[in-house]
């Protein structure tokens, strides 16, 4: 099987970092690791994949720091445990790791918070270029759904199962596992996938039928959408071929919601091309729909204009279309939410709304 | 008050009768009512200040006569009374001189002097004699014994308060055990609840005269406080100095006047001033004759005027030809100034006479010469330009009717001036009317010869503008006066007069006021430094170093500045760490001219500077950024000065000058400079140990993982660590009998380590240049390679298998240092 080779080559790679770092020593040398620089500044348009992924700028963590030291002494600890983890078959989540090091023989090697070890657990996936998957390492909750007229047959620890994303779910939808690789799609009727941001959004197109009246496939993002349901989203588009739309509130928060199922979080870089939907479509809030449709708004905050203007900076925002947008939305200094549209009526968004944005897209 | 005045008028006798309740009051009953001035206000406080006065007075005496100051002070009880004694080596006092120096207020050799010395007024020991007499009845008992005396004198003391005279009650011959010296014995109505500023003000006194031993009994304490001399070293002594110029009052320079045997006010600013020679006393004379007689204005000679023929018409009975001859030379001298002021003009008159007389050998006397002048003089400022131009001339029916009148030849001359100090905004009819208005007042001047002082000029001024602003409705602001005044004065003329000799300007209050300004405003050099005596930024340090025990000590002097005629030198030292204690505000130690300050701190400049500087900036803690700063740290400021500024009599606390502000705060921060450049060293080292401590578990636990990870076996990591703290490596490596010594520097420094290796057996074949020296069946090889930053050296020997080792490693400082054997 695939997967096993899969840990197999993951635990190697492990392995390698640590054996780098004994040859360091042996060498008289200052153990260091190189990784790149997570800031916005690095990162870079790849041409090739069309994604965003790190630039060439590159920090070194070194042993000649305490703090330095204390960063490599934890992750030699959870190499060491991600390791024996792989070697004995099982999984853990990321918050579970943080807690784990508790248990350490070394306080030293103990994590002070969980973004320490999120943070750690990111940094050994880009030097070791493994996924934090194949470590299995999964987060706390994903717990995001999909609705829509695709079979799929997942591989459960309970074995092989089939299921119908509408006739086999309730109304909550199909949850996506952790590793939606054990995922293979079977046949479907999807016309397109629609990605949306909140659940009361998702809720209102389940229950009005959006899905079943245009086949579409609709994907819960449930805010800052989480690593399996962007990997889902891009073997969609990839796998089937579906065009995909995005479907957010209107507001700088939501553009990055966009930004990182299109293209790939500042965070994930080095995943962006397993990540990452390049031609996923943002369909709206768009500052223009505030302004078309006359929505109900907030006023705009001092760090929603910070963060507007920073997209502004933000390579991955740098199109006409985001440059207007952004723009328009500064100059009318006004933010809309998705559940603004029942200013207009329930069934305002998936009567009008929707076709006219998607026609209009050349989706429908 | 208010019965008197009710009954005024109706008792005619009242004022003889208050005259008669009325009389003179001695110094020593003043100070009795005014104790607290001198700091007797308190028993408590009297004591301290009675040491104070007498520990000082003997410091003065020994250093004055170029002995190491020997000083013991003792306070003992003595049934209700406290007894003090303090003993000094010093040179001794004379019978005829002791009971003044000791019993009457206000004698001293120093109040006089230019120079800087402890005691100035000459009121602290005898107010201390007066104090102890007033409370304890009893004399001061004085010892003393002058150098080759066979034997000590001894006299009892008193002063009488209604006369200010001291009178000796008891006298005899005693024997006493030091050579030479003066010893004081005073007994006082006291308290000890001042003992910790007793202590603070000895040990201070011994931490800025590191020169002198000083030693103190007191009831409190079992063992006397002793505080040995850190130097043999004598304060430079210092060059008495005549006062500068720019340093007295009038009252003191009506003094001076009238005691100089000088004549001309010359010849007494040279002989009783320093920095004043020939040149600058004439710039002073001329500066003071300015003020004293005003200067004269000078004029163009104008054109309209015919001078020739208004001499001819002046001269009668010279001759044509002689008064032809004299009134042309004039004219054409005339003629070629551009401006001429009556004294000029008296000049001119005589030289033209004298060289006529010459030529033609007629005489041309005072009154001819008179007439002359004159007449020439009233052509030249009261004459009237022709008609026919006048016209052009502003004209306004309404004005005060100077108009009607021809225009004065003045006026042309006025409204150049007045035009070209005023800006170009004034209308041309203001300048015109001002300088009308000024032409007017100039021939009105009761001085024909228009000879006037500053004041009475800007007046003038003032006047004509005020006129002018009334009349003409037009305004004629502050600058513009001052403008006016500036450039008129500019064309006026310091006039022959003779300066007022020496016992006319003592005379007159007034004159010796204008000779005061005259002093003030010259420019003159700045005092001589020489009579001052700083104790150096060497020996302060020295006596920080004695006193108190701390890592850390530094030092400045400053240079002499000048503040009021009296040159100062500013001293700062800090102390920080060790002993001192670390909890609360730093200790602020201030001294001026070597004397401690114990009492009101708070009130005293320096505490002030030490404030107001940002010592979080020198890396002490300062809560909120301002005041005194927290931490075990001690600091200390001397001034020296001819004439330290104290806020009162008391001498407790240094005034807010601002001149002796700027140093102190310079040398504070200079000192502090030092101070925060050892703290930041002090921090890396000890981030640098911190490091050292964390690395030094962190790595090897790194490595055990590494190698429960990777299946291997622990990996060396000591050249690792040793590139990590940036330090130096000395490592042993013995294979088969041969031992090597490396020393790898990874430091960004040449290290020059000295290497010790202790081995049990004989060393052979020492290879490097190293030395053996054995010590009783050990061999020590002494090694001390100088290694440049990046750099190995390697020494290398041979010995035989059962060895042992011990290495020792100096040179280099412990937290840069990792051995490995």
């Amino acid at each position: 099987m695939s997967a096993k080779t899969q840990e197999e080559k993951a635990r190697e790679q492990l392995i390698d970092l640590a054996a780098e770092f004994y040859d360091q020593f042996a060498r008289g040398e200052i153990p260091e690791m190189q990784l790149p620089t997570r800031t916005k500044s690095n990162i870079e348009y790849d041409e090739d994949s069309n994604v965003w992924v790190y630039g060439d700028r590159t920090s070194t963590r070194s042993a000649n720091s305490v703090r330095g030291a204390r960063k490599l002494l934890k992750a030699i600890y959870t190499i060491d445990f991600l390791a024996q983890q792989l070697d004995q078959d099982r999984s853990s989540t990321l918050r579970e790791l943080y807690y784990l090091s508790e248990s350490w023989d070394n306080e030293e090697a103990q994590f002070n918070d969980q973004d320490e070890s999120n943070q750690l657990v990111e940094d050994l996936e880009i030097v070791s270029e493994v996924t934090r998957e194949d470590f299995h390492m999964r987060p706390e909750e994903s717990g995001a759904t999909l609705m829509g007229p695709i079979r799929i047959r997942e591989q459960t620890r309970r074995g092989e199962r089939e299921i119908h994303c509408q006739d086999d779910v309730g109304e909550g939808g199909y949850q996506i596992p952790n590793n939606p690789d054990t995922i293979e799609f079977l046949e479907h009727d999807v016309d397109f996938v629609l990605c949306v941001e909140t659940g009361g959004m998702r809720d209102r197109l389940v229950e009005n039928g959006f899905d079943e009246q245009y086949n579409v496939l609709v994907v819960h993002l449930k805010g800052q959408p989480a690593r399996a349901t962007r990997r889902i989203t891009k073997r969609l588009h990839d796998e089937l071929d579906l065009p995909v739309t995005v479907f957010t509130d209107g507001d700088p928060w939501s553009y990055r919601i966009y930004g990182s199922v299109a293209y790939g979080s500042i965070k994930s870089a080095h995943l962006s091309e397993y990540l990452a939907t390049p031609a996923a479509q943002y369909v709206g809030i768009r500052p223009q729909d505030i302004v078309d449709y006359d929505l109900p708004t907030d006023p705009l905050s001092d760090s929603d204009i910070n963060a507007l203007e920073s997209e502004l900076e933000d390579p991955r925002f740098q199109t006409d279309f985001w440059r207007e947008q952004i723009e328009l939305q500064l100059e009318i200094g006004k933010k809309a939410e998705q559940q603004a549209l029942a200013s207009r009526g329930l069934d305002f968004v998936t009567d009008t709304y929707l076709p006219e944005r998607l026609t209009e897209m050349g989706i429908l | 008050m208010t019965s008197f005045q009710s009954t005024l008028g109706e008792d005619e006798g009242i004022a003889e009768e208050l005259a008669a309740s009325q009389r003179e009051i001695s110094i020593a009953e003043f100070f009795e009512k005014n104790k607290h001035m001198l700091g007797f206000d308190s028993g408590a406080r009297g004591l301290v200040t009675a040491v104070k006065e007498a520990v000082d007075n003997a410091l003065d005496a020994c250093e004055e006569a170029g002995v190491a100051p020997d000083i013991y002070v003792e306070v003992s009880e003595v049934g209700d009374y406290y007894r003090l004694v303090v003993e000094d080596n010093g040179p001794g006092i004379t019978k005829a001189q002791l009971p003044k120096v000791f019993g009457k207020l206000l004698y001293g050799s120093r109040f006089h002097a230019r120079e800087q010395s402890r005691g100035q007024q000459g009121i602290g020991i005898s107010a201390a004699v007066l104090f102890s007499q007033l409370t304890s009845g009893k004399p001061a008992k004085i010892t003393s014994r002058t150098q080759g005396a066979a034997e000590a004198n001894y006299y009892e003391l008193i002063i009488d308060t209604d006369t200010n005279e001291p009178e000796i009650k008891a006298e005899s011959e005693t024997s006493w055990d030091r050579s030479h010296g003066t010893r004081i014995e005073l007994e006082m109505e006291a308290n000890m609840r001042a003992r910790a500023q007793l202590h603070d003000y000895i040990k201070h006194t011994a931490v800025v005269n590191p020169h002198a031993r000083l030693e103190l009994r007191e009831p409190g304490i079992d063992e006397p406080l002793k505080f040995e001399r850190a130097t043999d070293q004598l304060p430079a002594e210092t060059e008495e100095i005549r006062p500068h110029p720019h340093g007295v009052e009038l009252g003191t320079l009506i003094k001076m006047l009238e005691a100089t045997e000088s004549y001309s006010v010359s010849g007494f600013l040279q002989e009783e001033f320093t920095r004043v020679g020939k040149k600058t006393a004439d710039k002073v004379v001329n500066n003071f004759r300015d003020r004293y007689f005003g200067r004269e204005m000078s004029w163009p000679t104008p054109e309209s005027v015919d001078v020739e023929a208004i001499l001819i018409g002046a001269v009668s009975g010279k001759g044509k030809e002689a008064t032809a001859a004299f009134a042309t030379g004039v004219a054409d001298v005339l003629a070629s100034r551009d401006r001429t002021c009556h004294a000029d003009l008296v000049e001119i008159v005589d030289n033209v006479a004298e060289s006529v007389e010459a030529e033609t050998g007629k005489t041309f006397g005072d009154t001819v010469r008179e007439n002359a002048v004159e007449a020439a003089w009233d052509a030249m400022t009261t004459g009237r330009v022709d008609d026919g131009e006048a016209d052009a001339a502003v004209g306004d029916a309404d004005d005060d009717a100077v108009e009607v009148e021809p225009e004065s030849v003045l006026r042309a001359p006025l409204y150049a001036v007045v035009d070209d100090a005023t800006s170009t905004q004034k209308d041309d009819a203001t300048v015109q009317g001002l300088a009308e208005r000024l032409a007017a007042d100039f021939e009105a001047l009761d001085d024909f010869r228009h000879r006037l002082t500053h004041s009475e000029l800007k007046r003038l001024v003032d006047d004509a503008a005020d006129r002018m602003v009334e009349f003409d409705e037009v305004t004629f602001g502050e600058t513009a006066r001052e403008n006016v005044v500036a450039s008129l004065w500019a064309k006026t003329r310091t006039v022959p007069d003779e300066a007022p000799k020496v016992r006319d300007v003592a005379a007159n209050r007034d004159t010796a006021s204008a000779l005061l300004d005259a002093m003030r405003e010259t420019d003159i050099l700045a005092p001589p430094t020489d009579c001052l005596s700083p104790i150096t930024a060497e020996l302060l340090e020295e006596g920080l170093r004695k006193e108190y025990d701390a890592d850390f000590y530094a030092a400045a002097t400053r240079d002499a500045e000048v503040h009021g005629g009296d040159p100062f030198i500013v001293e700062a030292g800090i102390a920080y760490g060790g002993d001192l204690a670390a909890e609360g505000q730093v200790d602020l130690l201030r001294f001026a001219n070597r004397v401690p300050l114990v009492y009101q701190r708070g009130a005293c400049a320096t505490t002030d500077v030490v404030k107001r500087i940002g010592w979080r900036n020198y890396g002490l803690d300062q809560p909120g950024g301002s005041g005194m700063p927290n931490g075990p740290a001690v600091i200390m400021i001397h001034v020296a000065s001819t004439n330290v500024p104290f806020t009162s009599e008391s001498k407790d606390a240094l005034a807010n000058i601002p001149a002796i502000e700027d140093e102190i705060e310079l040398a504070i921060r200079e000192a502090a400079r030092e101070l925060k450049s050892y703290l930041n060293k002090r921090r890396s080292m000890e981030k640098r140990r911190e490091k050292q401590d964390v690395l030094g578990k962190i790595l090897p636990q790194m490595a055990t993982k590494v190698s429960e990870v990777t299946g291997r076996e622990r990996p060396e990591i000591d050249g690792a660590l040793a590139r990590i703290m940036n330090n130096v490596s000395v490592e042993r490596v013995v294979t088969e009998g041969e031992v090597t010594l490396r020393v790898e520097n990874y430091s960004d420094r040449t290290e020059t380590p000295e290497i010790t290796d202790i081995v049990s057996v004989e060393p052979q074949g020492l290879n490097g240049d190293a030395s053996v020296v054995d010590l009783d069946g050990e061999w020590f090889v002494k090694w001390s390679p100088s290694v440049s930053a990046g750099e190995t050296a390697e020494l290398t020997y041979q010995v035989a298998d059962d060895a042992d080792f011990d290495i020792q490693v100096d040179g280099v400082e412990a937290e840069k240092l990792t051995v490995q054997n």
